[in-house]
């Protein structure tokens, strides 16, 4: 079949045209690589960079966070609702939470905090804090006595040290002493609020029995975390938030800019599809007469449409294979470079995030193609709707 | 005996409007015979070209109809007037009109291949066709390297090799001499009585259209004479 399509004349012509006209169609060749390489390394940028943030947004935030009914402070029999959430399938671990704000004492600094009381083995799975810690054990929580783990940034504005103690204020709750096991660090905002105790102890400072005020989930899966959401909100009627939902501001804006930049591809591209065509109409001009002898001697107006169609194929074809592998070399050019921008800019990235990903070539090569094809339309019928008489004596 | 009529025109007319209008055939009928040698004279502007172009369906009539082996062609689809132009007509310009791109063989071969037909195959039968008008010492020269009389020779064998039932020639010898022009009308008779093709040949040489079957003169779009030739040969 294949070889037979190879056969047809009507390939024959459309080569030995593209061929009479090489250096032009090997300029209009290059626009089209040239048009489809930028787009692959805009496009690799802008994948890395997408992912990067969610990266960072899904390390340091549970998949899903589980608050009260509505109407509603706490969630009481929580152990049951545990298991129920554990049974799920897809849910890696689960962590029960009491969170509440108390200032913290150091002899004369004080620091408001985040107190957050947890089961420090469920934490761990769920977070991974022994990844971040800097000093002490994170595991030490379970321990007898009042213990805390802090944020270096909030250690620091306390100027304590591990083996300190602090005392937590809360109206109308008794200050209590917390001894200092650990320390950790995430690089993110949290460093500077958020301090870890044993979920006993913080229900007791807060003179409460065995209640949470939340529960946070993690999934082997984080794009099911709107589903498993919604299905722990209707069955359960507990108010469940995905990770998508909760940054869905960050995520609507990268939405956004991805839109406005597919407008630009959509401009390269008619750029280089204009060299297309107008190889295309030169290649009809001087092949009038040819056309018209086609017409004679028998070629369907539907084969002249097919021919010019096809030499915008293989044009595009080819600018696109080009331009494919462009771009990829460019793409390990850059990965193996790894180009510095500035933090502040490029949410705390260091290098200029990049993701070779399959389907940017094939989303560019398609594209590429389909504006190619259409550039060729307009010359392709001009050549079918020509009158035999008149082409062929125009010479 | 319509069996025989493999053209047959009825009530033809072409009229270009251009800002003035030109009635360039003017309401003809015509029958042609099958296997036909058949010359078409006429002062300059008569209508002679316009008319092979309708015939050979190059062009479209304002009205009327043409019936080629009993099929009215004005009904027909584009597809279905590409395959009669393929396959059942032949057209032999003044000027050879050869694709300068391609040598002589392929240029032969156009027709065969826009059918369909194998290219092996193809080289095959066009080969055989430039043997008999001669040339097939020349089948790898482009149209640059051949003289006038053997360009249009190649031009015969291009029209002739899909072997169509009928073979149009609108001054087939206008640009030629007289030597090549007389081989070239002895080649074309030789190929009618051989293969009993139809041959309709437009012509300024009062001589050679001597020496066909049958001459139609045309006037201002208007059949004004219509003679057989007794003695043809
Ligand atoms: N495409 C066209 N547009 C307008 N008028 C045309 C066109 N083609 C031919 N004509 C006119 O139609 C008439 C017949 O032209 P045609 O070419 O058929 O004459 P002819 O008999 O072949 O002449 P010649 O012997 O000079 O070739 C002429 O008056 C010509 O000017
Ligand atoms: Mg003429």
């Amino acid at each position: 079949m294949i070889a037979g399509v190879f056969a047809m004349f009507e390939v024959d012509i459309a080569f030995r045209h593209i061929r009479s006209r090489r250096r032009q169609t090997m300029f209009s060749v290059m626009a089209v690589a040239l048009a489809v390489a930028i787009i692959i390394i805009s496009m690799s940028m802008m994948s890395g960079f997408m992912k990067t943030i969610i990266d960072v947004t899904v390390e340091n935030q549970p998949h899903i966070t589980v608050s009260p009914k509505e109407g509603e402070d706490y969630i009481y029999l929580y152990h049951g609702f545990e298991d129920y959430v554990l049974g799920q399938e897809g849910v890696v671990a689960v962590s029960s939470y009491y969170e509440g704000e108390a200032a913290l004492q150091y002899r004369h600094n004080v620091e408001g905090a985040m107190l957050l009381g947890v089961n420090p083995e469920d934490e761990d799975r769920l977070m991974n804090v022994t990844g971040d810690m800097v000093a002490g054990d994170f595991n030490s929580l379970t321990g007898s006595g009042s213990r805390i783990i802090l944020g270096s940034k909030l250690a620091r504005n306390l100027d304590v040290d591990i083996g300190d103690t602090v005392t937590a204020k809360f109206p109308g709750s008794d200050p209590t002493d917390f001894k200092i096991t650990g320390i950790f660090q995430t690089g993110t905002p949290v460093d500077e609020t958020l301090a870890y105790a044993n979920l006993r102890r913080v229900q007791d400072f807060y003179g409460q029995s065995d209640i949470i005020t939340g529960m946070d989930i993690r999934l082997s899966d984080i794009y099911e975390a709107e589903n498993h959401a919604e299905v722990i909100d209707r069955e359960t009627g507990y108010d469940a938030t995905s990770w998508m939902e909760l940054n869905s501001e960050i995520l609507n804006l990268i939405a956004t800019q991805e839109q406005f930049v597919y407008i630009f591809y959509v401009m390269i591209f008619a750029i280089s599809g204009f060299g297309i065509a107008n190889t295309l109409i030169m290649i009809v001009m001087e092949k009038v007469a040819e056309i018209g002898i086609l017409l004679a001697m028998g070629t369907s107006r539907r084969s002249i449409l097919f021919i010019f169609l096809l030499e915008a194929g293989i044009l595009g074809l080819a600018g696109v294979i080009i331009g494919s592998v462009l771009g990829y070399i460019s793409d390990i050019v850059l990965l193996s470079y790894s180009i510095p921008v500035p933090p502040d800019i490029y949410f705390g990235m260091d290098h200029l995030p990049l993701l070779i990903v399959p389907k940017n070539f094939i989303i560019a090569g398609l594209f590429a193609m389909a504006i190619n094809m259409i550039a060729g339309l307009f010359p392709a019928r001009r050549a079918s709707k020509m009158d035999p008489v008149e082409a062929i004596h125009s010479v | 005996m319509s069996d025989e009529k493999i053209i047959q025109i009825r009530n033809l007319t072409k009229i270009y409007e251009n800002g003035v209008e030109i009635r360039a055939i003017d309401n003809v009928d015509m029958d042609i015979e099958t296997g036909e040698f058949l010359a078409i004279v006429g002062p300059s502007g008569s209508g002679k070209s316009t008319l092979l172009h309708q015939i050979a369906l190059l062009d479209t009539p304002t009205s009327g109809t043409i019936l080629l082996k009993g099929e009215d062609t004005t009904k027909m689809s584009d597809k279905q007037r590409s395959r009669m132009r393929n396959e059942e007509l032949g057209f032999i310009f003044q000027y050879h009109h050869l694709l300068p791109d391609f040598n002589a063989l392929e240029n032969v071969m156009i027709p065969l291949l826009i059918k369909g037909i194998r290219r092996s195959e193809a080289k095959k039968v066009a080969l055989q066709l430039l043997e008999e008008v001669g040339l097939i010492d020349r089948a790898d020269h482009r149209t640059n390297q051949l003289s006038g009389g053997q360009n249009q020779r190649v031009a015969i064998a291009r029209a002739l090799v899909n072997r169509p039932s009928i073979v149009i020639g609108d001054e087939p010898t206008g640009n030629l001499d007289t030597k090549n022009s007389d081989s070239i009308y002895e080649l074309l008779r030789h190929l009618n009585r051989e293969h009993k093709q139809t041959f309709i040949l437009v012509t300024h040489d009062l001589s050679m259209a001597a020496k066909t079957d049958r001459i139609i003169t045309l006037v201002d779009g208007k059949i004004a004479e219509d003679s057989r030739n007794v003695s043809p040969t």
